[in-house]
């Protein structure tokens, strides 16, 4: 199985180290922005999967928690700009929930970089591919979560 | 433009042009000419195979020639139809040497070199034209040096360098040496408001101003080395609603100076390609050279080179700026001369985007008056249902999308994971599995194998899920046991060379995929029925037309109206610009009009309560009760009383526009008051409107108020002064008044608000103003024998409050009521089923409350035209039995969905009305005891997605 990320920092490739990355994206705007980047052919890292809600304000903290525990290095949640949300004010109720979340994850004594939260429009297709390559890179460079039990047993 | 492209009452005819019509209102016959594409709307897939193969490349007309494009192509990212279309012109197949590379790489034989394109006849009721401008060519004006000097760009260049799939890929740079500009300068009118040799137009192209302050914002936002930002300017014509308000926020920019004063002309620094721009100050008069690295010309709109040709086709007039011609009888933006064709957009004048989209609701709603009843969207043949019980199966089904997808991808390698996974009972893989053919495949096997659950690993759900879904409806598998797995534009498209992680994250997609499958519920769309009567609230000019095109459409309209008699504003006023119209004869024809309808109108009547949601809100009033579908808010606002600025209140000679339009209204031959004909009249504008501590805006309507009401004294041979932060006439015809007004001469002099004039008087008059001219840097006294004070518009404090209590719609900062959408949804409230029109959401002059008046018609038509109204499945829901009736999703559900009720004696719990909840799924993730679910978003559905990709 290759190993190599192409766009990753040289330490990743060094060390072998392949992160797990779960990325919350709303169906609006940072769904439609990953879209895009797609229809522009932006090329970028492999290095998470998306999950779709309808909203970031879905995104419970539990979602997150959920995620470090069965093994996540890190966990993007983005959603519309503020003023663009289809649901008006879904996603200041997302930095809300953001707050708490990042709360919570300091105090599962993770890194705070490990969690963030991005606003990407549905036109911002490069945008999107920068976020996740600055996203994995960060999170190659923090290494494995300590909570994620068997880094070396993925397929 | 997806939404229309899908629309099953909306046929888009692209590359298309009309070219004959006859016939009259209610029965035109059109003759367009479909002009050859030369592939295949039914065939081509939008893969882009061809593009790739195309050997020509030419300068992309989207990406305003910065860009390239190849001769087969697709205009830009998002068009609709996702149809490419050859440019011959270009294209090597008309050479010697036949190239043939996009005939022999497309799988789908939707190539046609011989395609004659097509002529065909539409019956039709009404017409719209919605044909747009065309932009400036600042090359006419040489003394800018456009086309000539590299570093000089048009805004609408500067915007594509903004995008960030634009040439640059947001960045912005010098043409002439790729680097990022330190000082970039603004050139405002350039073609609008012209004088002179270089005149250009003589209008206002309205969206300017605002185009070149968000451009400031979004320029440092994009590039924080930029040290410095100038605007050159005549006035901001920050006019719409929040507009000034974001105007006023660029000024606590630091980078960002704005200077009054037109430049005189560019000239390039031929080392270094710099600007050196020469420019008077308006406010301090010194004349100066700027430095520049990069000058951004703010070119505006001029009318469409095939105005002349359509016009001719359609029997209308152009006016003398070559805009299609409104008929000014109406009083409306939207007629022209010609009964049955109607003119929205930027086809009549310059506009911004919120005014042309109720322009385009207000055009329908006028042509649906023409228009036959469509007949009611087909019934869906009701399919037995098929038996779902038992644990799932699953059907996977794998697209190759020609080679998007099966060329990066290992399909093969995708087929045997999937067949490992649990619960998959059939796995198949298809060219194209949105073509028909992979529809019917899809709908076989789901019979065959009694699949009742079906994964397709393909697109993206945005575009194609409907049409999975309707294909597994067809057969009778309830539509939302469907889900789609997105290996092409966020896999294949993104990851194309690394082929095998590429591999390895569509099989982690298509696990979570299936994993999310297996925990999908069915769910069933409900109808409710609704009511086919509407509730008008305002008799005003929106009120009214909104009510009279509802009633032109068959439907029961209840207009209220609080005041004894039907007018509103209209009836405060003498004249109405733009076309100096009668307002008294305006208000009586459509009062007229309503009387001789069925519209139940009821002056001296108020709304006690509303409750209910879309298609049943049961109205309580002050004269008796009833139900309706929709309601239209149209109660207006008020115009601002002075408290006592610039002695108003003690002086008796200083009034308001308004008590002057009452002595206007008086005065038959010439103008006189108590006998006499003033000699000085002096006006201040922006009294209650522009206060940055109020929050008030700018009040739009004003400025070409005071200039009507100017003309018309002087004309009587009054002087007239009218003291301005900034002229403000962004309207049809408004800026040709201005200068006619200035011909006339009447005297316009600047003031600022950190100066105010001063106004001081002996007993009860006032006698001088004070007033520090910027310019000669000097203070002026002017004797005056009235002041005149441009009063703005500020919301009906009273009934605004009483109705955002009644129909929970929000107020913004400014106190007018929130539209769904500022560009988007200018008549629609975020409460379903609620619109508004007119003054309630913000100043507005006559012609646009007429269009939206209109607009608003054609929204509420759209919604109760139908007997009943389906509501998405896809809401929330609260298991009761786990509720403990906290209230948090009350309290933070911005559509009032959520409500709680009593359950039990003493006993209270959540419970989510379907019809208002939006499926947003905020609630259920803000609920403490896990109550609510979000219906096709539920936890267990998530987190078995989580659980596939890391605990597998």
């Amino acid at each position: 199985m290759a190993r190599k990320n192409p766009s990753s920092k040289k330490k990743a490739a060094k060390e072998g180290f392949v992160p797990n990355i779960v990325a919350f994206a709303c169906n609006w705007c940072s769904y439609a922005g990953a879209d895009t980047a797609g229809t522009n052919r932006v090329q970028y890292s492999p290095n998470f999967r998306i999950i779709r809600t309808m909203c970031s304000g879905r995104v419970t903290p539990g979602f997150v928690l959920k995620a470090f525990k069965l093994g996540a290095d890190g966990v993007l949640v983005s959603g519309c700009h503020f003023g663009d949300c289809h649901y008006i004010f879904g996603n200041y109720r997302a930095v809300e929930q953001f707050d708490k979340t990042k709360a919570l994850v300091k105090t599962l004594g993770l890194d705070e970089r490990r969690v963030r939260l991005e606003w990407i429009s549905a036109a911002e297709g490069t945008r999107w591919g920068e976020i996740i390559d600055e996203f994995v890179a960060e999170i190659t460079s923090l290494g494995p979560s300590p909570l994620n039990h068997k880094p070396k047993s993925k397929k | 433009m997806m939404d229309a492209g899908r629309h099953p009452n909306i046929e888009v005819l692209t590359n298309s042009e009309l070219t004959h019509l006859d016939g009259r209102a209610g029965s035109f016959r059109a003759t367009v000419r479909k002009n050859p594409r030369y592939v295949s709307e039914e065939l081509c897939t939008g893969c882009g195979l061809c593009i790739d193969d195309c050997p020509v490349i030419v300068p992309n007309e989207f990406e305003v020639g910065m860009g390239a494009r190849k001769a087969i192509y697709s205009p830009f990212p998002q068009a609709v139809p996702n149809t490419h279309i050859i440019d011959r012109e270009h294209c090597l197949n008309d050479d010697f040497l036949v190239c043939n590379n996009c005939l022999n790489v497309c799988d789908r034989n939707a190539i046609n070199f011989d395609d004659p394109g097509e002529e065909i006849r539409l019956d039709v009721g009404a017409v719209i034209v919605a044909t747009g401008f065309d932009v400036y060519n600042a090359s006419a004006i040489p003394s800018y040096g456009y086309g000539l000097y590299h570093n000089v760009l048009t805004n609408m260049e500067l915007e594509r360098l903004l995008n960030a799939t634009g040439p640059t890929r947001g960045h912005i740079v010098r043409p002439s040496d790729h680097k990022v500009p330190r000082k970039i300068a603004f050139v405002q009118c350039v073609g609008s408001r012209g004088e002179g040799r270089e005149a250009g137009c003589q209008y206002c192209s309205r969206f300017c101003c605002m185009n070149a302050i968000k451009d400031c914002l979004l320029v440092k936002q994009h590039e924080s080395d930029i040290e410095e930002l100038m605007v050159f300017y005549i006035d901001v014509r920050a006019a719409g609603k929040g507009f000034e308000e974001f105007y006023q926020r660029s000024l606590g920019m630091p980078e960002l100076k704005y200077v009054r004063g037109r430049p005189s002309k560019i000239i390039e620094d031929p080392q270094t390609r710099d600007l050196i721009i020469s420019v008077e100050n308006g406010e301090t008069g010194e004349v100066s050279k700027v430095r520049a690295d990069l000058v951004v010309l703010s070119t505006g709109a001029v009318a469409a080179a095939s105005n002349r040709d359509l016009a001719e086709v359609l029997g209308i007039n152009l006016d003398e700026n070559s805009f299609f011609e409104v008929e000014p009888r109406y009083g409306s933006p939207l007629h022209t001369a010609r009964e049955g064709i109607y003119v929205c957009g930027c086809a009549a004048g310059p506009n911004d985007i919120s005014d042309s989209v109720a322009q385009g609701s207000g055009a329908a709603a006028e042509a649906e008056v023409f228009t036959a009843k469509l007949p009611a969207e087909e019934e869906p043949l009701v399919k037995e249902e098929l038996d779902i019980s038992g644990p799932p199966r699953v059907g996977v089904f794998l697209c190759h999308c020609g080679i998007n997808i099966a060329g990066v991808l290992d399909i093969e390698e995708l087929k045997e994971v999937a067949k490992n996974i649990p619960d998959v009972v059939y796995v198949e893989d298809n060219l194209f599995l949105c073509s028909d053919e992979g529809q019917r495949l899809v709908q076989e096997k789901i019979v065959e194998h009694r699949l009742n659950r079906v994964v397709a690993a393909a697109c993206t759900p945005r575009t194609h899920e409907p049409i999975f879904r309707e294909s597994c409806d067809q057969v009778g598998l309830n539509p939302y046991l469907f889900e789609m797995v997105n290996i092409r534009d966020q896999c294949s498209w993104v990851h194309t060379k690394v082929p095998k992680i590429a591999t390895k994250k569509a099989r982690d997609l298509i696990g979570m995929g299936v994993a999310r499958a297996r925990h999908l519920q069915p769910l069933y769309r409900k109808t409710i029925p609704v009511n086919q009567s509407v509730l008008v609230i305002g008799g005003g000019v929106a009120g009214m037309c909104a009510a009279l095109e509802l009633e032109a459409q068959g439907m029961k309209v209840y207009l209220l109206e609080k005041e004894g008699r039907l007018g509103g504003i209209l009836n405060n006023l003498t004249r109405v610009y733009p076309a100096n119209l009668s307002a008294f004869e305006l208000a009586r024809t459509m009062v007229e009009k309503i009387k001789a309808s069925r519209v139940e109108a009821m002056a001296s009547t108020e709304v006690n309560s509303i409750t209910g949601f879309v298609g049943n809100f049961d109205v309580s009033t002050t004269n008796g009760n009833f139900r309706v579908g929709a309601v239209v808010v149209a109660t207006g606002a008020h115009i601002y009383k002075p408290q006592g600025e610039f002695g108003y209140g003690r002086f008796e000679n200083v009034i308001t526009n308004q008590e002057l339009e009452n002595i206007l209204h008086e005065s038959k031959d010439g103008i006189h008051v108590n006998g006499k004909t003033p000699g000085t009249v002096l006006f201040i504008q922006c009294v209650g409107s522009r206060d940055t501590e109020k929050d008030t805006g700018c009040s739009r309507f004003c400025c070409p108020t005071t200039i009507k009401q100017a003309i018309r004294l002087r004309e009587n041979g009054v002087n007239v002064v009218v003291l301005h932060r900034d002229v403000r006439t962004v309207g049809a015809k408004a800026e040709e008044h201005y200068r006619h007004a200035r011909e006339l001469g009447v005297k316009f002099i600047r003031y600022t608000p950190e100066r105010l004039p001063h106004v001081s008087g002996r007993d009860q008059r006032a006698e001088q103003v004070e007033i520090r001219e910027l310019a000669l840097h000097q203070t002026l006294e002017i004797d005056v024998d009235y002041v005149v004070l441009a009063a703005g518009m500020v919301p009906n404090e009273q009934s605004t409050a009483k109705l955002h209590d009644i129909l929970k719609v929000p107020l913004g900062a400014d106190g007018f009521f929130m539209e769904r959408h500022a560009k988007l949804g200018p008549v629609e409230s975020t409460t379903e089923g609620v619109f508004l029109a007119g003054c309630v959401s913000g100043p507005k002059d006559i012609a646009d409350s007429i269009a939206q008046g209109a607009a608003a018609a054609a929204k509420v038509a759209s919604l109760i035209s139908h007997d009943t109204v389906a509501l998405e499945p896809t809401t929330c829901v609260v298991d009761q039995t786990l509720c403990r009736a906290c209230g948090r999703c009350v309290e933070i559900c911005d559509y009032h969905a959520p409500s709680l009720v009593e359950v039990a004696p003493g006993l209270k719990a959540a419970q989510i009305n379907q019809a208002l909840c939006k499926g947003c799924g905020t609630c259920a993730s803000w609920c403490p005891t896990g109550a609510i679910a979000a219906m096709h978003f539920t936890d267990e559905q998530i987190d078995s997605m989580m659980e596939a990709l890391l605990a597998g």
